[in-house]
């Protein structure tokens, strides 16, 4: 028996097993303190419980898809946005300074810090964070798509000008794929940016189904079993996300290791 | 001399270009008011900004409510970066922690402070603590991952020409370890504070009796425009001041980086 304890934990991987363990165990003491305590510390079946009750009801599903589809929206419009402004300002230095500045400034501002005024300007609803999400998904998309377009070889540029290119084949067939890895990672920001930043208009904006909007009904009835399920959701989500799409990006990019 | 003028206007002409997209978008704003294109509600001039920038720096009110979100800033800031950087160095340096806190550690990281915040006021409150707490787990994480990688990137070689010179600990410290590991955990530094800044904002604006985040939140709850755009440029300003703070303190302490 007392090998079989030893063994365990000193299997590799499992060490990590028990902080979380402490933790959970600590939590589980504090809650059977007091009725003070077990309002902010659940006990851990009350936990369970809930999830299974959201997820019986639908109700985590269902806000998990309104979540979803908020960032998915967001993501397109304000992605493909920041690859066009990003291309643009990359390919033509009259484009760069004339919207580098501007854009340089507006950026400065906490992306959540718009909310205010764009709730004054298009209220609570569906719009409102969807513009937020954008944003987030618009900012790393221009940086990293200018970048990978400014930065591409010199010597493929001279290529294609020996070769008697047009303006638009130089962009099409040089400048595209030599700024492909590059855009690549712009989506990868944009994909996490967009995630936390729906969540975070759901939070402030504080309607409409969503993770974010669940924790927030959930917080003011002082449900914490609810607030913690939303959390641990949006954080397995998340990572999912970033797992696949580091796959899928390294199956895109599988030609840069050839050589 | 006559080159030197030359230069000296072509760098003004640059600069000024750079000046037209900002005096479009202000020209666009002060005509789009004059002409009433949009209700006073929704959108007031630029000179009325002003104005109610200045009203509200000459009442104090403007200049408390920075106060208290800087303190709280800095505050929260000190503690995470410190915690932190030990935190980092620790799992840099040994297997044993890595193995114990690491999971935890990566599995708590997938989710976004924002996401954490109704959990933090249902444990905390809606006082202090809990602002301070919100923006020390932003700051947290960054700086602990940076200085992570920076310990675990020393290249081990290092360590054996340290070895070969017969090197104190101190010394070893001072001219190995510091320089080596200093300019990226700096880098952790300026995007954590950034981060942590946005994060307060978005703790102000849910709950908060003072800061900026709270007057941007008083003036939507009030129809103030004007007040609220003033909040938007005050903390895109402070994002920018201290972004550039530290960008500038990063190229001083590394300047022998530079050939």
């Amino acid at each position: 028996m007392k090998n079989l304890l030893k063994a365990l934990p000193r299997a590799q991987g499992l060490q990590g097993l028990w902080l979380p363990l402490l933790v959970l165990a600590l939590w589980e003491f504090t809650s059977r303190q007091s009725a003070a305590y077990a309002y902010a510390f659940v006990p851990l079946l009350d936990i369970w419980h809930s999830l299974l009750g959201l997820l019986v009801s639908g109700e985590l599903l269902t806000n998990l898809l309104a979540t979803m589809r908020t960032a998915m929206v967001g993501l397109v419009i304000g992605g493909s946005l920041g690859l066009l402004v990003g291309g643009l300002m990359g390919v033509s230095r009259t484009v760069d300074k004339l919207i580098g500045p501007l854009y340089h400034a507006v950026r400065q501002v906490p992306l959540l810090g718009w909310i205010p005024l764009i709730g004054l300007w298009f209220g609570n609803g569906l719009l409102s964070k969807v513009l937020i999400v954008s944003l987030a998904a618009f900012y790393p998309m221009v940086l990293n798509t200018y970048e990978g377009v400014r930065n591409v070889e010199k010597r493929f540029i001279e290529v294609a000008q020996v070769l008697k290119f047009s303006r638009w084949q130089l962009f099409t067939r040089v400048q595209l794929p030599g700024a492909l890895p590059s855009v690549i990672t712009g989506v990868m920001h944009a994909l996490a940016f967009s995630w936390i930043s729906t969540v975070g208009s759901e939070l402030l904006f504080g309607s409409g189904p969503g993770l974010g909007g669940l924790m927030q009904t959930a917080q003011a009835a002082s449900k914490m079993d609810v607030v913690l399920v939303a959390v641990a959701s949006i954080g397995v989500i998340g990572l999912i996300i970033n797992v696949g799409f580091t796959r899928i990006s390294r199956h895109l990019l599988r030609w840069r290791h050839a050589h | 001399m006559a080159i030197n003028k030359l230069i000296a206007t072509e760098f003004l002409r640059d600069r000024a270009v750079l000046a037209i997209s900002p005096l479009l978008l202000l020209g666009a704003w002060t005509w789009a008011c004059h002409a009433g294109l949009f209700p006073e509600q929704i959108l007031v001039s630029p000179q009325r900004v002003y104005e109610a920038g200045v009203e509200l720096w000459d009442s104090g009110e403007l200049a408390m409510h920075l106060e208290k979100s800087l303190s709280r800033l800095a505050i929260g800031f000190s503690i995470g970066a410190l915690v932190g950087l030990a935190f980092g160095v620790a799992m840099g340096l040994s297997k044993r922690v890595e193995a114990l806190c690491g999971p935890s550690f990566n599995a708590i990281r997938q989710v976004p402070t924002i996401a954490f915040i109704p959990m933090l006021i249902l444990i905390f409150g809606v006082e202090e603590t809990f602002k301070i707490v919100v923006v020390a787990k932003a700051a947290f994480f960054p700086i602990a991952l940076a200085t992570l990688d920076a310990v675990k990137g020393v290249p081990k070689q290092y360590f054996e020409v340290a070895r070969v010179y017969r090197l104190s600990t101190a010394q070893l410290v001072r001219r190995i370890i510091l320089p080596a590991t200093v300019p990226p955990v700096l880098t952790g530094f300026r995007i954590s504070l950034g981060r942590s800044w946005m994060v307060l904002v978005a703790a102000e604006l849910l709950a908060a009796d003072s800061g900026i985040g709270q007057m941007m939140e008083m003036g939507r709850q009030m129809f103030r425009i004007d007040v609220v755009m003033v909040g938007v440029v005050i903390t895109g300003l402070v994002g920018f001041v201290l972004d550039r703070g530290f960008r500038s303190l990063e190229t001083r302490l590394v300047r022998w980086k530079l050939p």
